[in-house]
């Protein structure tokens, strides 16, 4: 006539081996929720940003101004987040092209579509961060689980050889413990898969936004290079771009 | 030139540093789920059932009893009722139904005990045929008391489950819960013999889990009441009453809500000294 086995009692009374499972199932979970958490924030940040900085670039602003508003964020300590920085690169690079006049427009152009690429490709390489622990922990956690259970379940039977009389209350409480092994593996799985394809999902949408945004901006570009260089052609003589 | 400057614009690996918010929701989610996964649910809302032996005096007129099993029968009318329920219940225990339900239910459905009853009786009849022995034992001191304790319980059993069997439609959980509570009731004070040192004004409340077939699973004291051989012989008592087979009759559902965890009040109120 005793109380209930409680969880406690089931975690300490465990057998070395599955406590170290279940302790590296519970860090697996802590990270893997640190993580889901940080990620939603962050994702939440670039997308909010994301619809300020395309307000701002298509309100008709002066593009040289947006760069200069920019430039005086990031000297605040302001984390450049997302579009803008695809902006700042194309920007950047393409206004010190012009500066060479021996440069061509067409290829001005393609020298500030290769900056946003690559500026691009930071973009998505800080989204897609820790995914790949998150997607790791959903595959591999409900196996580690799994053995912690297999080996607890093999300790109680392995108890069990030395006794006479084989009851269930015998080989019971072990059982209970091993399965908690499982219990927390999956506890740690399942919020890392369905995070990891929420979050591998809302990459798309914003590499798609990406893609998009560079494609129009090295548009508009194009045609400022080609007004510039026929400017020069005109003039006959070196100016300065903007 | 430009090409290495250029590279040191974005190339700087700035990172947001989201650190604090998410660290803390992982910490607080862990923590509320260990939190919710060890606390003990099942005890927030036992039902809590009293004991409090009558005093001799009312113990007699627990003959009375045994009048009213025949009654039933010849369809007893709304006066009836009211003797019925004082046997049983002593001094008003705390929780509230018990002594109504007894006879409540009887009114309408007399009809068709005729046909149920017989088939209820015999389960009740081997109940009674173990249940003396074993209690004759451990109180020696009122034989007679505890006969008639025997008696009574045998009359409860007969009564809850002709209840059962006639009022199915009828009574209702509330009811019913509170006859098999204090079916409990009684055969718990049977079996308990009260230490020397027991006064007046004393509680433990007990933590009693049963499981469907009515035996006694565990037995824990919740609050002392700061006489360790009070709360042994609180404790002895449900253990020696070991189980009562008569929840079997129960419906699940009200098994479920109401005795496979519920707590048992032992208080020492009829005590002269």
């Amino acid at each position: 006539m005793e109380e209930q086995l409680s969880l406690i009692d089931l975690v300490l009374h465990a057998s070395f081996t599955v406590q170290l499972v279940m302790a590296l199932l519970f860090v697996a979970s802590m990270l893997s929720w640190y993580m889901i958490v940080q990620r939603f924030i962050y994702f939440r940040n670039a997308h909010d940003e994301m619809y300020q900085f395309e307000e701002r670039f298509w309100s008709g602003v002066d593009l040289a101004q947006l760069y200069r508003e920019g430039s005086e964020h990031t000297a605040e300590g302001h984390v450049m987040l997302g579009m803008e920085s695809i902006f700042r690169a194309g920007f950047k690079e393409f206004s010190r092209l012009a500066q060479q006049s021996d440069m061509d427009s067409e290829a001005l152009v393609e020298g500030s579509r290769r900056a946003m690429r690559v500026a691009m490709m930071r973009e998505e390489e800080r989204l897609e961060r820790h995914l790949a622990f998150l997607a790791s922990v959903g595959s591999t956690s409900p196996y580690v689980g799994l053995f912690g259970t297999v080996w607890g379940i093999m300790h109680s039977f392995r108890g069990l050889a030395n006794a006479t009389q084989a009851t269930l209350a015998t080989v019971a409480p072990g059982i209970s413990e091993a399965l908690v092994a499982t219990a927390m593996g999956l506890f740690a799985a399942i919020p890392a898969v369905l995070a990891y394809n929420r979050l591998a999902s809302r990459v798309e949408v914003f590499s798609n936004r990406y893609d998009t945004f560079v494609d129009e901006f090295s548009g508009i570009l194009s045609r400022q290079a080609y007004a510039l260089r026929s400017r020069e052609k005109k003039a006959g003589a070196v100016a300065g771009g903007r | 030139m430009t090409t290495v400057s250029a590279s040191s614009i974005y190339a700087k690996p700035v990172v947001p540093r989201i650190v604090v918010r998410p660290a803390l929701a992982s910490v607080v989610l862990h923590a509320t789920l260990l939190i919710a996964l060890t606390a003990n649910w099942a005890t927030s809302t036992p039902k809590t059932i009293t004991a409090k032996p009558a005093p001799m005096v009312i113990n007699a007129r627990l003959v009375d009893a045994s009048e009213f099993r025949p009654k039933p029968k010849p369809k007893p009318v709304a006066p009836k009722p009211k003797p019925v329920p004082k046997p049983q219940p002593k001094p008003e225990p705390k929780s509230e139904p018990k002594p109504a339900p007894v006879a409540k239910p009887k009114p309408v459905p007399p009809k068709p005990t005729p046909t149920a009853k017989p088939k209820q009786t015999p389960v009740a009849q081997p109940k009674e045929a173990p249940r003396p022995e074993p209690r004759v034992e451990p109180q020696k001191p009122s034989k007679s008391s505890a006969d008639l304790a025997a008696l009574a319980r045998a009359e409860l059993a007969t009564v809850v489950a002709e209840e059962q069997s006639a009022a199915e439609a009828v009574a209702t959980s509330a009811e019913m819960t509170a006859s098999y509570a204090a079916l409990i009731r009684q055969t718990v004070i049977n079996y308990w013999s009260r230490p020397p040192s027991a006064r007046n004004g004393m509680e433990a409340l007990l933590s009693i889990q049963l499981i469907p077939t009515g035996e006694v699973v565990s037995v824990t004291v919740v609050r002392s009441s700061g006489n360790t051989a009070f709360d042994r012989s609180a404790m002895n008592a449900v253990e020696k009453a070991g189980s009562f087979p008569e929840l079997q009759n129960l419906p699940s559902r009200e098994f479920e809500s109401t005795f496979r965890r519920f707590s048992l009040l032992f208080r020492p109120e009829d005590l002269r000294y």
